[in-house]
């Protein structure tokens, strides 16, 4: 929401940002000084490809939520606009860049193809460079990035006795009640999460089955790795099952994605070089990823590590040979045989997967494969879930309109079996579910195949008779 | 003083004012002139005239509808507009038409057939298109083809002061400034005189066919018309014929091209059911008001679904007073006329009107007397409440501040 | 008091979330679709309730500040472009779909309901609302009442005016008055008559009853490619001409083609000089025979390849280049100026020539977009404001296309309204008394001339014995941004 004018006065107690806990700050950027610096600022000419005409408006979820234009890609291009201008970058206008989600359903419904996502991204980064957060946004952000991007320190939150003896973390950190607001993130995961003692590690190398039809890597992921191995153990099983090698680096690590959507840039550089580097050394031209969020990010590593002479070929190389998992078998055509799964399924477009990939048909396509099984589409199906990334720890109040919205509409669709592919989604969808009081099943759009191609049970998959309704007292 | 009036009148229509007689009477009010321009600009001149010398005007096509309204409070110039009523320009293929205001709408049609077109109304009374346009006339075919004033595409007014102004144009898509036409559409002439207007026109249709049914039960008629305006039959006119005794009958027009008319006159035949029939033309009563020859008539228009209260209203109101009515109009449109017979007295017929503007939000709509004996009508509240009032007096001090433009003839006294 | 002072007598009633003073936030509401004129309002207001509506006007009118009313902002003549010291009355938080009536056929909405959002809750009963804007996936039923705005489908279902049955107004005073309802004819003035389609200068509507259009038995949809809009345009005729009333025909040239086709990828024949959609809808009946003889007047005319829509999929694709051509020409132009004329249909052929004539001699590209059935043309005039000199001459050719539909007979607006834009135009359609008579009923609306004051009229006309301040100077003015016209 907008707060009012902050440019002197008293502070109202304690409603900051969003409904979040966090005072805002009453320091600006110094007067005078224009927004962005010369490092990569917003473009001016893709600004200028903007023309007002505010088709994007319908399709933004804080739109949705606010009514208001600040809370609107053409209103956040505007204000971009502005600070190209020279106004300077001040708490209110850092607001509304925070507020954006990055689901990028504005590059998906504006007219004039106005780059967005290129606009946001080079945006994020100045605010991180050059915008001085309150010290608790710091805290809780310095948190974040010292946690997620790191598999073995996920490990290390896993099980409940971890989450409150959180040995590993500095005593500051827990007194300044960040982990309060991590933690029902990391409780939601673990709640999904299987026990560590059934967790499947894929193998460095998983040999394909049948006639080979190539050598693929495969991106292990951070959360996904840790908190959902299944998903990636049936990555390796289905892409083997279609006839490729996988190869699945163990030293691998993070892609960088939650660094780069959030402007972090020399962070998520250094992720970048160091994937491309481990990638390289395992020798593949095709890197398949099953996360929407992350096979996104690494689609831009060209642009990301354009000015760095020593990667810029090798990352548009690279980046030419990400795929989506979906993407990757549709491409290839698929070889193995499908077994029946008689069931309904609601399919949910991650953001990262329709908007930013514009990658829709053919996860379907992969679906309705399936003998037997009916896929049904979600209402309002291009609106984000609001996990959006960290966006649901950094603002949750609006992650959680986002995903009460989408739970009502998953569960309108009276499916039985919710399926995505991101882990994001499915983790505030299931969340937003609960707290509802309705039940679904969930499942990666990995898992469902690799169970059709297994010859597994609908049960197998976690999916109940029928999906339960939200509870209509509360 | 009146012989100077008299020359200045005949100077502005080069000849063409004569002194009232008894028949130019407006609603029982005598006037005192008789002015006829036969042009825009002599229209002006005459008003100029009178605001010189303070006349209350009324203007008169073929005065079918003079009764209309509350009686003015004065007349001393009736405006005769008939002389102004040439087709001023035809344009086929842009399906429009320019014409006088005092030209008949039957010659009009007469003159548009030729090239198989039409203005899309019908009203009961049909007299000038002036008229048509100044009392909001109403027929069947509104249900398909809109009001009047959706039909109304220019206009050419003179106002109180003379001066001439146009408004809309003669293109069908037009939002350059307000819609003045649409304003004027209904006054009963007190805003302004209009002199000329533009129409948008419809093809003449190569088919029509009319199916009636006679329908006893009155929640009956609410379910048949209900069903037929949520199906696909889309009839051009829906009117409904409901006499003091006996059946009342609803009767569908369906318009268009010959198969598609005869396809859906067997599917308007199955759905209004058990005796139901198709015609070639229409009932008698079609198109026509119900006077019984008790000369009261009122306009009541309802919510589509609130037909059914408006009768039952209707029959309690008539119990009440002793009148009986006969009902008849376009339910799915919501707007009928209603005759009433057995008036004994004023009181009676201004319990009765009470009656059911009391009771008018169970069918959310208004009634207006349109037709009364005059000295019933003295002591009646001829209009009812109305929303918006005191904007409206707001829009007639600005459009004739002077308040000569019949005045007291409409609503809130205005 | 200033706006400032407004604001802090506002914010307890409507609440911090609803007062904008934050001067970059300001800013970002400057301007609607029509980027070309931008204003900086003082204070920005976020009305949730007619409560708040009525009070906000309540207050400018003590303070004397003008207020200007705002939707989506996405109006095509700026007729929501703020006055620098009034206050934007933003209405896009009253979004909600009231009522849905089918037994009546109508609907109630508060004013900040997308169209088709309306349209979307009436098709699970059968309905939907008709007048359909090719921005409708994000305009407001409010700014549709203000411009009377059209679309492809008037052509047979007319536009907001036909299909208004009754509003809730805050008027200038600050009053909330009803008028008519559900119900048609109400007794008196038609105000709602003339309240339609007037942009914002005679109050705020909050409340809208609408009628609802029963979803048609078929629709059957056609797109044709001719060699040269003359072609394309003796179609058109011929297909009026034979008594068809198609519910929607639009026409796109060569130019508007490409960019729509860089935009959506429409995929629209290659080659073609002109394409026409026709779309037919009704009784399957009808509509069976009808499509028939549309296509094959389109045969008979040249058309050299006719594509069927056979599901609702192909339709929508169909429909997507003609939707998206204004913002599409942004792919193909760095800047544009989109007119809005009307023009007799049958002098179409002629006029599109002479606009062909006109863009020649100015060495200034138009591609167009337009209703070929109503003759409503929307001429996207192509610029680069980078290019020394080429603003002005688009411009140019901009005031050269209206003088010609004036020439014609027609009008300078067809559905975009006058607003900001082309109120220097209004005395080139209408004379002084007739502009002097359209202004007597904003006098009676709005004696002291602060509902958007400043639009469609170029001089405003002082409403009878209100001396003093002159507020109803054009916005533009004001800013110091263009004389007085």
């Amino acid at each position: 929401m907008t707060d009012p004018d902050r440019t002197g006065g008293p502070v109202p107690p304690a409603t900051g940002t969003l409904g979040t806990d966090a005072p805002l700050s009453l320091a600006p950027a110094p007067s005078g000084e224009p927004a962005f610096d010369d490092h990569r600022p917003p473009s001016a000419a893709l600004v200028a490809d903007c023309v007002h005409c505010g088709f994007c408006l319908p399709a933004c979820p804080t739109y949705a939520l606010w009514g208001e234009e600040m809370d609107s890609p053409r209103g956040r291009i505007y204000l971009m606009g502005e600070g190209l201008e020279g106004e300077p970058m001040t708490p209110a206008m850092v607001e509304h860049f925070d507020a954006c989600l990055g689901c990028m359903a504005c590059v998906t419904a504006c007219p004039s193809g106005v780059q967005y996502d290129k606009l946001i991204e080079a945006t994020r980064a100045q605010v991180e460079r050059r915008f001085e957060r309150p010290k608790a946004d710091r805290a809780l952000r310095g948190a974040i990035f010292a946690l997620f991007p790191y598999p073995l320190r996920l490990r290390l939150m896993r099980g409940p006795l971890r989450l409150h003896q959180s040995s590993g973390l500095s005593r500051r950190l827990r007194k300044s009640g960040v982990l309060q607001r991590i933690s029902p993130t990391l409780a939601a995961m673990e709640a999904l999460a299987p026990t560590l003692g059934r967790a499947e590690r894929v193998p460095e190398r998983t040999p394909a089955q049948g006639e080979r039809r190539g050598t693929v890597g495969m991106l292990l992921g951070c959360v996904q790795r840790e908190f959902f191995p299944g998903v990636n153990a049936a990555t390796a099983r289905v892409l083997a099952a279609e006839g490729f090698d996988v190869i699945a680096p163990a030293a691998q690590g993070c892609c960088g994605a939650l660094s780069a959507h959030n402007g972090r840039e020399t962070e998520a550089q250094g992720f970048a070089r160091a994937l491309i580097d481990e990638f390289d050394r395992a020798r593949v031209d095709t890197v398949v990823v099953n996360s929407a969020g992350c096979g996104s990010s690494m689609k831009e590593y060209a642009d990301l590590l354009a000015g760095d002479p020593a990667y810029a070929e090798r990352a548009r190389r690279f980046a030419e040979g990400v795929r989506d998992i979906s993407e990757f078998l549709h491409e290839r055509g698929t070889v193995a045989p499908r077994h029946p799964l008689p069931m309904t399924i609601a399919y949910h477009d991650a953001c990262h997967l329709r908007h930013a990939q514009g990658i829709r048909t053919q996860p379907r396509e992969l679906l309705t494969g399936i003998p037997g099984l009916q896929l049904r589409e979600i209402a309002d199906a291009d609106l984000c879930c609001g996990s959006a990334g960290i966006y649901n720890i950094l603002n949750p109040v609006a992650a959680r309109e986002l995903g009460d919205r989408k739970a009502a509409n998953v569960l309108q669709t009276k499916a039985q079996l919710l399926v995505t592919a991101n882990p994001g989604c499915l983790m505030q969808v299931a969340s937003s579910v609960e707290r509802s009081g309705g039940r679904i099943g969930l499942a990666h759009t990995i898992e469902v195949i690799d169970a059709s191609i297994r010859g597994l049970s609908v049960e197998s998959l976690g999916a109940p008779p029928t999906s339960i309704p939200p509870n209509p007292l509360q | 003083m009146g012989e100077i009036i008299l020359e200045n009148l005949r100077a502005a229509t080069e000849g063409h004012a004569v002194g009232a007689t008894e028949a130019d009477a407006v609603d029982s009010m005598p006037a005192r002139w008789v002015a006829l321009p036969v042009s825009t600009e002599q229209t002006a001149a005459v008003m100029r005239v009178a605001a010189h010398h303070d006349l209350a005007v009324v203007v008169r096509g073929s005065g079918t509808k003079l009764t209309w309204g509350a009686r003015p409070e004065r007349v001393d110039l009736v405006l005769d507009t008939t002389r102004m009523d040439t087709v001023v320009e035809h344009a086929a293929g842009d399906l429009i038409v320019v014409v006088g205001a005092g030209r008949r709408l039957d010659d009009l049609q007469a003159a548009l057939s030729g090239s198989g077109q039409w203005l899309a109304v019908d009203p009961p009374r049909r007299g000038t298109v002036g008229g048509l346009i100044a009392t909001a006339a109403t027929g069947p075919t509104r249900l398909l083809h809109g009001p009047v004033r959706d039909l109304l595409i220019g206009v050419t007014v003179v106002r109180a002061d003379g001066v001439v102004a146009r408004a809309g144009g003669k293109v069908v898509k037009n939002v350059a400034g307000y819609d003045v036409g649409k304003l004027l559409t209904g006054s009963l002439g007190t805003l302004g005189i209009i002199t000329q207007a533009a129409f948008r026109l419809h093809p003449l249709p190569e088919a029509r066919r009319w199916v009636s049914v006679p329908v006893t039960e009155p929640d009956r008629i609410h379910v048949l018309v209900q069903q037929v305006v949520h199906s696909q039959l889309v009839p051009t006119a829906v009117e409904l014929d409901r006499p003091a005794t006996g059946d009342a009958t609803l009767c569908l027009l369906l318009e268009g091209i010959p198969p598609g008319v005869q396809s859906r006159t067997a599917q308007a035949l199955d759905l209004m059911g058990a005796g139901a029939t198709a015609a070639d033309n229409a009932p008698d009563w079609w198109g026509m008001e119900p006077l019984v020859g008790g000369e009261v008539l009122l306009k009541l228009t309802h919510e589509i679904a609130g037909l059914a209260p408006l009768l039952s209203v209707l029959d309690d109101a008539c119990a009440a007073t002793g009148l009986t009515s006969h009902l008849r109009g376009s339910v799915a449109v919501g707007a009928v006329t209603v005759g009433l017979t057995g008036a004994a007295d004023a009181h009676a017929l201004a319990r009765c009107v009470a009656d059911l503007r009391e009771r008018a939000p169970s069918f959310g709509g208004a009634v207006v007397v349109l037709e009364a004996p005059g000295d019933l009508k003295a002591d009646l509240d001829v209009w009812g409440p109305v929303g918006g009032l005191q904007l409206m007096h707001a829009v007639k001090r600005q459009f004739d501040p002077e308040r000569r433009l019949s005045p007291g003839r409409f609503v809130g006294g205005i | 008091m200033d706006a400032r002072g407004l604001a802090d007598q506002l914010r307890p009633l409507l609440g911090d979330d609803a007062i904008i003073t934050d001067h970059q936030r300001l800013r970002t509401y400057e301007c609607d679709g029509l980027a070309q004129y931008k204003v900086t309002p003082a204070l920005v207001v976020l009305a949730e309730t007619t409560a708040h509506v009525a009070a906000v006007v309540r207050a400018c009118a003590a303070a004397g500040l003008p207020f200007v009313a705002r939707g989506s902002g996405t109006g095509l003549s700026g007729g929501a472009l703020p006055h620098a010291d009034g206050v934007l009355i933003v209405m896009s938080r009253m979004r909600e779909v009231l009522e849905i009536d089918r037994a009546n056929q109508r609907a109630v909405v508060e004013p900040g309901v997308i169209n088709l959002q309306l349209t979307r809750a009436a098709q699970p009963q059968g309905y939907y609302y008709a007048p359909d804007p090719s921005s409708q996936q994000i305009c407001s039923i409010g700014g549709n009442v203000a411009e009377n705005s059209g679309g492809a489908h008037c052509l047979k279902y007319g536009f907001t005016t036909n299909h208004v049955t009754g509003l809730e107004l805050v008027t200038p005073g600050g009053e909330v008055v009803q008028i008519g309802g559900k119900a048609i004819d109400a007794p008196g003035y038609d105000l709602l008559g003339a309240i339609v389609g007037s942009e914002g200068t005679l109050g705020i509507a909050t409340k809208v009853t609408v009628r609802l259009t029963r979803t048609p038995e078929a629709v059957r949809t056609l797109l044709a490619a001719f060699p040269h809009t003359d072609q394309a345009g003796a179609a058109v005729s011929a297909i009026i001409g034979a008594g068809v009333i198609p519910a929607a025909i639009e026409m796109m040239d060569a130019l508007a083609i490409e960019a729509a086709e860089a935009a959506v990828h429409c995929g629209y024949p290659g080659g073609a000089g002109a394409v026409l959609i026709v779309e037919l809808d009704g009784p399957a009946a009808e509509v069976a025979h009808q499509f028939d003889e549309v296509e094959a007047f389109c045969r008979d005319n040249g058309a050299f390849e006719i594509r069927i829509a056979a599901d609702d999929a192909e339709r929508a694709l169909f429909w997507k280049g003609r939707k998206s051509a204004f913002a599409a020409v942004g792919r193909i132009s760095p800047d544009y100026i989109v007119q809005d004329g009307v023009i007799p249909r049958t002098a179409l052929p002629e006029v599109l020539r002479r606009i062909a004539a006109i863009s020649d001699e100015a060495g200034v590209r138009v591609a167009n977009v337009f209703h070929a059935g109503d003759g409503n043309l929307h001429p996207l005039v192509l610029f680069d404001a980078a290019v020394p000199g080429e603003s002005h001459r688009a411009e140019q050719v901009s005031g050269a296309i209206v003088d010609l539909c004036i020439e014609y007979g027609g009008s300078i607006t067809g559905e975009h309204g006058v607003g900001s834009d082309k109120a220097k135009y209004m005395p080139r359609m209408f004379n002084h008394d007739d502009l002097d008579t359209m202004q007597l009923v904003r006098c009676a609306f709005d004696p002291s001339s602060i509902s958007n004051p400043g639009k469609i009229f170029p001089t405003p006309r002082l409403c009878g014995e209100v001396p003093g301040r002159h507020k109803g100077a054009h916005p533009l003015a004001d800013a110091g941004l263009a004389e007085v016209f």
